[in-house]
């Protein structure tokens, strides 16, 4: 078909103006000014009873080397505020994330957005990277707290601080992708907040009922939003975590610029819809795939020690291990934790097997239950136990190699810090809630220069 | 703004000779082959309930064409499904003889919907800025469109604090900046009293005779009647009549009628 004689247009229109006219709308709602309000108490009391529990904590610390060594500003201060922001975050930013786009479709102007000569796909990426600016705002509460803490004095390991707020602003850009593809589907911003809230609190709802149960439903539980946090928090860094977050993202995005444009029958937004749901799926089904982690801690506690690390690392045949333990059992968890997390991450050929229809409950009379069976390189051994001092030498004993000398230089300190956070609260309940009024404030003000160059040559009209 | 730009549209202004007059386009109610925009058997069902049912219809450059009938006669219906905002059942459009998928209409046209109060919490100008930039519009043009429109004594209002016969204006100066060798206004004359009708008519008329195509949706028959080339008589999603006042009075045989006496012969 030859191509329309229209006007030479394409869409080549210039992005700086749509960039800041979806600034402007997300600053001039008060959503984002209101949470963002609220989120300075939250967030600053958080951090308050953070400081005061580490400062008793690390007051017998202070003399202990043993004791310190168990206080990470990472445990003790961080996670715990960027908690509260966690909080904020998935209760009132999809309300922030909705008006991106509810608003416009509420007043009408849905039909003006969709005749601007950008793609679809940009329009959302520019709500997208409207809703980004809009986290950034609602995260300087949280921000501040990491500025307190070194003025107190407190120690921050920077990869596990920036990978704790990456985990962040990937869980807050997914929250807000959520928002934007539930106000794409929804007609009013009411019913796009159900949605978005059913996601976020069905999350936890997830995360309650279902965690730790077998199967299917463990897999159901891994959907929670939640579940995307925690690796973080507990400072590892997932290659295959943060390409599935980043595919969620794309994902409920491209759902919502398939479900934007009013001129589309419902059949083609149900099939590509589905074209995006699929993609998804394979992308995350790749990523969940992906093993290539990085333990950015400071103390190192997704890993063994380091010479045990460069020692399994040499364990090229394949591990299996075959555990006779309901998934349930609290032995099969902290197996989990304590170990197999820690040598899936190390051992490049890593098989665990969860043998029969073992159940914690029902676990009386079978003598096999609790048994932990080792195969390697044709060897196998048996234990009970769910402590690496006793498993790693069992693993080296199969592996007919020496157990490495452990290095004294390896231990991890500690950050005590007889601390508290009094000077702190008025910056939480006053000065900050002052400077986002002000530039609340100052948002609202009308323009200066725009009337005066437009209407420079106005004058007149219609009588 | 970067007045060195070209703008995105390039509107053929030589269409009419006289840009600040009331030049009219031919006019050719059986449609011809130097139609801009002709659309044929556009339907459009909700359910049961027919909205548009084979409406067929043409547009030349320059024209001023009034799209007429009562409420839920199927006007809002039938430019939203030209703009190709709204799906149809059934229906071809061609632009310059070529047909023209919905997704690439925007290219062609802008359509102006009615009842709507866009980026609320924005001062006017702000809005007109936006517009100019997204379609690269020297701020002359933008400036004269403001004061042929009469809004610079509100500028620096937001949107939400506009009168209704404001908010008109402002949107018709949305629908005046875009660049689009075609408009579509739905009830561009809604909240204006007599004298602003005429007022916005001229600068209506300016806009057809520097090459713009317009199509009005217009509900009042006497506001239509003043303002527009040809017309489009919808009633139940039916297109019952075409032409000039002059060849609708010949055909209904009533050579002194009015719009509105022709439009109760023809539906």
């Amino acid at each position: 078909m030859r191509s329309p004689d229209t006007p030479a247009m394409a869409m080549r229109a210039p992005l700086p103006p749509l960039l800041a006219k979806e600034l402007r709308e997300i600053l001039s709602g008060r959503a984002l000014w209101i949470t963002s309000l609220l989120l300075c108490p939250l967030v600053g009391y958080s951090f308050f009873q953070a400081v005061s529990l580490y400062g008793d904590a690390s007051a017998s610390a202070v003399e202990s080397a043993v004791l310190a060594r168990s206080l990470s500003p990472l445990d003790g201060i961080l996670v715990p505020s960027f908690g509260a922001f966690y909080v904020g975050v998935t209760l009132l930013f999809p309300f922030v994330a909705i008006r991106v786009l509810g608003q416009e479709k509420e007043a009408g102007a849905l039909r003006l957005l969709v005749q601007l000569p950008y793609s679809t796909p940009v329009l959302i990426g520019a709500k997208l990277a409207a809703v980004l600016s809009a986290w950034l705002l609602c995260s300087i509460p949280a921000l501040s707290t990491l500025v307190i803490w070194r003025l107190l004095g407190g120690h921050i390991a920077p990869a596990e601080t920036a990978n704790l707020l990456l985990g962040h602003l990937l869980y807050g850009l997914l929250v807000g992708a959520i928002a934007l593809f539930a106000a794409s589907v929804a007609d009013s911003a009411a019913t796009a907040a159900i949605i978005a809230l059913a996601f976020t609190i069905g999350s936890w709802v997830l995360d309650f009922t279902l965690a730790g149960r077998p199967g299917m439903l463990a897999w159901i539980s891994r959907l929670s939003l939640t579940q995307t946090l925690q690796p973080f928090e507990q400072g590892l860094l997932s290659a295959g975590l943060v390409l599935g977050i980043a595919a969620a993202i794309l994902g409920f995005a491209a759902l919502a610029a398939v479900w934007l444009p009013p001129g589309a029958t419902l059949r083609v937004k149900l099939l590509r819809s589905l074209a995006c749901v699929a993609a998804a799926a394979i992308v995350l089904a790749a990523s969940s795939q992906m093993h290539l982690a990085a333990d950015l801690t400071a103390d190192q506690r997704n890993s063994f020690p380091p010479a045990d690390q460069r020692a399994l690392a040499t364990l090229d045949r394949p591990l299996i291990v075959t555990i006779h333990l309901g998934p349930e059992d609290p032995r099969y968890v902290d197996l989990q934790r304590a170990v197999f997390s820690k040598l899936a991450r190390v051992l490049p050929d890593l098989t665990i097997r969860l043998a029969g229809a073992h159940s914690f409950a029902s676990s009386a009379g079978d003598e096999n239950y609790g048994e932990i069976e080792y195969v390697y390189a044709g060897r196998r051994d048996m234990s009970r136990s769910t402590s690496p001092r006793e498993i790693l030498p069992l693993l080296y004993g199969l592996a007919e190699m020496p157990p490495p000398v452990p290095a004294a230089a390896d231990d991890y300190p500690g950050y005590p810090l007889v601390a508290n956070a009094h000077a702190a609260l008025p910056w939480f309940f006053g000065g900050l809630p002052a400077l986002i009024g002000l530039a609340w404030f100052c948002s609202r003000r009308p323009p200066r220069v725009d009337p005066i160059r437009i209407g420079q040559t106005a004058s007149g009209g219609p009588s | 703004m970067d007045v060195s730009k070209p703008p995105l549209f390039a509107i053929d202004q030589s269409a009419s000779p006289d840009a600040g007059g009331c030049a009219r386009a031919p006019i050719d109610t059986q449609g011809s082959a130097d139609s801009l925009l002709r659309v044929s058997g556009l339907s459009k069902r909700y359910g049961a309930r027919v909205a548009l049912a084979d409406v067929a219809f043409d547009a030349k450059a320059g024209e001023l064409i009034g799209l007429i009938g009562p409420n839920g006669a199927g006007k809002t219906t039938l430019l939203e499904a030209v703009a190709g905002l709204l799906p149809v059942h059934a229906g071809e459009l061609t632009w310059n003889g070529v047909a023209m998928p919905p997704a690439r209409r925007r290219e062609a046209m802008f359509y102006l919907p009615d009842g709507i109060k866009p980026y609320q919490d924005q001062p006017v100008a702000r809005v007109l800025s936006f517009f100019a930039g997204v379609y690269r519009r020297p701020d002359a043009a933008v400036a004269d469109t403001v004061a042929s429109l009469g809004l610079a004594p509100v500028l620096r209002e937001r949107v939400h604090a506009l009168s209704k016969g404001f908010n008109r204006r402002l949107l018709l100066a949305l629908a005046l900046v875009a660049p689009h060798p075609l408009l579509l206004m739905d009830e561009p004359f809604d909240g204006f009293d007599l004298r602003q009708v005429r007022a916005i008519a001229r600068v209506l008329r300016r806009e057809a005779a520097r090459g713009r195509t317009l199509v009005l949706a217009i509900h009042q028959l006497m506001d239509a009647e003043k303002v527009c080339d040809r017309f489009i008589l919808l009633s139940d999603g039916r297109v019952h009549g075409t032409g000039t006042l002059g060849q609708l009075r010949a055909r209904t045989g009533l050579p002194a009628a009015s719009l509105e006496e022709i439009f109760l012969a023809l539906t």
